[in-house]
């Protein structure tokens, strides 16, 4: 029989492969280096320019207490007891306690890391309107950069442009990888002690999201592939008044941002109706993001939505003049703030200036991903030697995120990092079965082969008019059914996708975007089957048929694992540690409410 | 409204499989304002999946979807179309695959 390595194009030897190279991963990396193991980075694109870091607003948490002994002004209300409360009342309590605490334990440490590594920061205040102010906003751009920088310091290997395809279990052990450089159109044998996975979410398998293209859960599918469990997938979240039209400016969230620092905006229906006041009288257009989604959508599905299937964005009232002046300071914020993003600098003035006499198209994205791989609170999933860290992990959030993601990826790096070298000196590279290895080029190189077949595009169009029409913010058990079954056929399409452009396998997207739907597939088959065993509405998940918070019957996690090529739901316990669950049925909107009391959404917001 | 088309020109050219670098026509419907990323991703998805280009974050973010774009270098997420257009790698000597380059 061949051995492995006969397989493949290229092996490469390493103690730790780290799937990703942004937040998560580069600090990974790091830190796994200097503790004297050899790590090697994968990235899907190149070191600070790929994934969701770059984009991110971007705001870091720490506790008001911890945030004055890092020298800014802090809050001495705080302290880590009550910014963990805070987060489970956020994530309506199916966080893994553990998971919180080490959360808010690290949290200071991960943020005084990218300090040191140079990342600038803009201000520190309130950021997710928390009445403690626990929040530093830099931008993406400056936190990656800053862990880019540190990370060509150390000379660290990185192989960029390449997908990792799946992962190397033998004796019940992780043994590597097989991945995909695109660029060069190699296949290559990964051989590891261990892998973290830092791959980020799914939120290319909406129609409609505020993601990057790479964002194809591939760390997700891997996991459930090689038969790691997957938690809270039902939780998909969704940002309200992300622009929707024109193509030009679709999926970018500055208008979310904007009504962070400007309260005066309006939403909008097709009769032009402020039709916030019908959902949430008292807050209007102030109501939370999870309500304000909702009320979006309801709108859409009654007809009056916009032409492209949106509500509008509104601050024509308010008149020439005063949008000017809005208009201005925004340009002055920036100039003062040194921001270059082209988001801030460009886009934002140039859509006041539209506002003046148009209203904006805007609808709910896709923005994050509450489930993921299950870990526990060390980043270790269940195989030995296996590990992830950032949001292709899940746990942390429970049905909801308020806090920061960017210091969640931080954290669960550094902890990746400081926990996988000890494992990592306490073995021997396992044995990789060719077997395997061939199996998986097989899988690889067969959209490839093909000659003729199911269209790429065709079918991501199709799954899509699924996410988008049945997986979406409002859910229902019909809809539910009807995706579990049309993801079902979508999936049996898979193995007959064919890549018509076989000029070259260097560069060929069309066979990614054949590995990458697969994926997409997986996990949104694992979202559906996940959103039908929750019968209630909680946090990010709300279902019109099931319209209760429901604490008696619904406090626990749903679980999905895929075992012999069929998926298997079910629930498990929440882990606990000192704050209690609490009991009885809530309507949504109370549950949100006393989720989000921590929050001051009214007036303490800054005006630009 | 009627929807108005314009025609979009890309450099083709696969060291593979090409002697040298030739010049496609598209016929693209700018429907609300695009750019030229939106005018690729047409080309991509209905006429063409075998057209080679850089796309990650679409807003400015990453830059690595340089092109040449009727002689200026541009980033494909952010010039905006407003009629016929002719699009290029940022360096045809360093070309990989039609507009993706060695150095992006």
């Amino acid at each position: 029989m061949p051995r492995a390595e006969e397989y493949v194009d290229r092996v490469v030897d390493t103690d730790l492969l780290v799937v990703g190279s942004e937040g998560a991963g580069a600090q990974v990396a790091i830190e796994a280096a200097t503790r004297g193991v050899k790590p090697l980075v994968i990235t899907k694109g190149a070191i600070g320019r790929t994934g969701a870091s770059q984009c991110a607003g971007a705001d870091f948490n720490v506790d008001g207490i911890s945030a004055k002994e890092l020298g800014f002004s802090g809050d001495d209300r705080d302290s880590q007891e009550r910014f963990f409360s805070d987060i489970i009342h956020e994530g309506l309590f199916l966080n893994n306690q553990k998971m919180v605490e080490k959360y808010v334990e690290y949290a200071p440490k991960s943020t005084k890391n990218l300090l040191d590594w140079g990342m600038k920061v803009y201000y520190y205040a309130s950021v997710h309107s928390e009445e403690i102010a626990r929040g530093l906003t830099s931008s993406g751009k400056r936190w990656v950069n800053a862990l880019r920088k540190k990370f060509k310091s150390m000379k660290l290997p990185i192989i960029e442009d390449t997908m990792v395809i799946d992962l190397l279990v033998s004796s019940g052990r992780i043994a590597g990888a097989v991945a995909l450089n695109f660029r060069s159109g190699e296949i290559i044998l990964i051989k590891a002690k261990a892998v973290v996975l830092a791959t980020g979410g799914f939120q290319m398998a909406y129609p409609f999201n505020s993601a990057t293209y790479d964002l194809t859960g591939d760390g997700q599918a891997m996991a459930a592939r090689i038969g790691i469990p997957l938690i809270g997938m039902e939780m998909v979240q969704f940002i309200p008044t992300t622009i929707l039209w024109p193509p030009i400016e679709r999926g970018s969230i500055i208008t979310y941002i904007f009504t962070e620092l400007d309260t005066r905006v309006r939403l909008l229906n097709s009769l032009g109706q402020r039709f916030m006041s019908r959902y949430d009288p008292k807050m209007l257009e102030k109501s939370t993001k999870e309500i304000v989604s909702i009320a979006s959508e309801f709108e859409v599905m009654a007809g009056r939505g916009t032409p492209h299937g949106g509500v509008y964005f509104s601050m024509k009232y308010l008149g020439e003049e005063e949008l000017e002046r809005i208009k201005n300071g925004v340009i002055n914020l920036t100039r003062s703030l040194g921001e270059t993003r082209y988001e801030f600098k460009t886009l934002l003035p140039r859509l006041i200036e539209f506002m003046k006499k148009e209203d904006i198209e805007v609808s709910n994205a896709c923005h994050f991903m509450v489930g993921g791989i299950k870990v526990n609170e060390l980043t270790e999933t269940q195989i030995p030697g296996l590990y992830a860290a950032g949001e292709c992990s899940s746990g942390l959030w429970g049905a909801n995120r308020v806090a920061a993601a960017c210091t969640q990826v931080g954290v669960q790096g550094l902890i990746a990092g400081e926990i996988s070298p000890g494992f990592i000196k306490r073995v021997d590279q396992e044995e990789i079965d060719p077997l395997d290895v061939k199996r998986i080029v097989e899988r690889i190189e067969r959209p490839f082969k093909m000659e003729k077949g199911v269209k790429v595009e065709e079918l991501r169009r199709h799954i899509h008019d699924i996410s988008g029409k049945r997986l979406g913010v409002i859910r229902d058990g019909k809809g539910i059914k009807e995706a579990i079954d049309m993801l079902k056929e979508a999936m049996e399409e898979i193995p007959g996708l064919y890549v018509s452009d076989k000029r070259s396998r260097k560069l060929n997207r069309e066979w990614i975007s054949c590995l990458e739907l697969d994926n997409m597939l997986t996990c949104l088959y694992t979202t559906a089957i996940a959103s039908s065993v929750r019968k209630e509405s909680r946090g990010a998940f709300y279902r019109s048929d099931f319209v209760l918070t429901n604490h008696d019957n619904f406090l626990k996690n749903t679980i999905v694992r895929v075992k012999q090529g069929k998926f298997e739901v079910g629930f498990e316990p929440i882990v606990t540690t000192t704050l209690p669950l609490p009991k009885g049925k809530m309507t949504f909107e109370e549950a949100v409410g006393v989720a989000t009391a921590s929050l001051v959404r009214a007036d303490a917001k800054r005006g630009v | 409204m009627e929807e108005k088309k314009i025609k979009v020109e890309c450099f083709r050219y696969c060291p593979e499989t090409d002697d040298a670098p030739y010049y496609v026509t598209y016929e693209v419907p700018l429907a609300g304002r695009m750019s030229v990323l939106d005018c690729l991703n047409y080309i991509r998805e209905n006429l063409d999946p075998g057209l080679t280009y850089f796309i990650n974050c679409k807003k400015g973010f990453c830059a690595r979807c340089a092109l040449e774009v009727d002689g200026k270098k541009v980033l494909g997420c952010t010039c905006e179309v407003e009629g016929d257009i002719k699009v290029k790698p940022i360096r045809e000597d360093k070309v990989i695959k039609d507009l993706w380059c060695k150095n992006i």
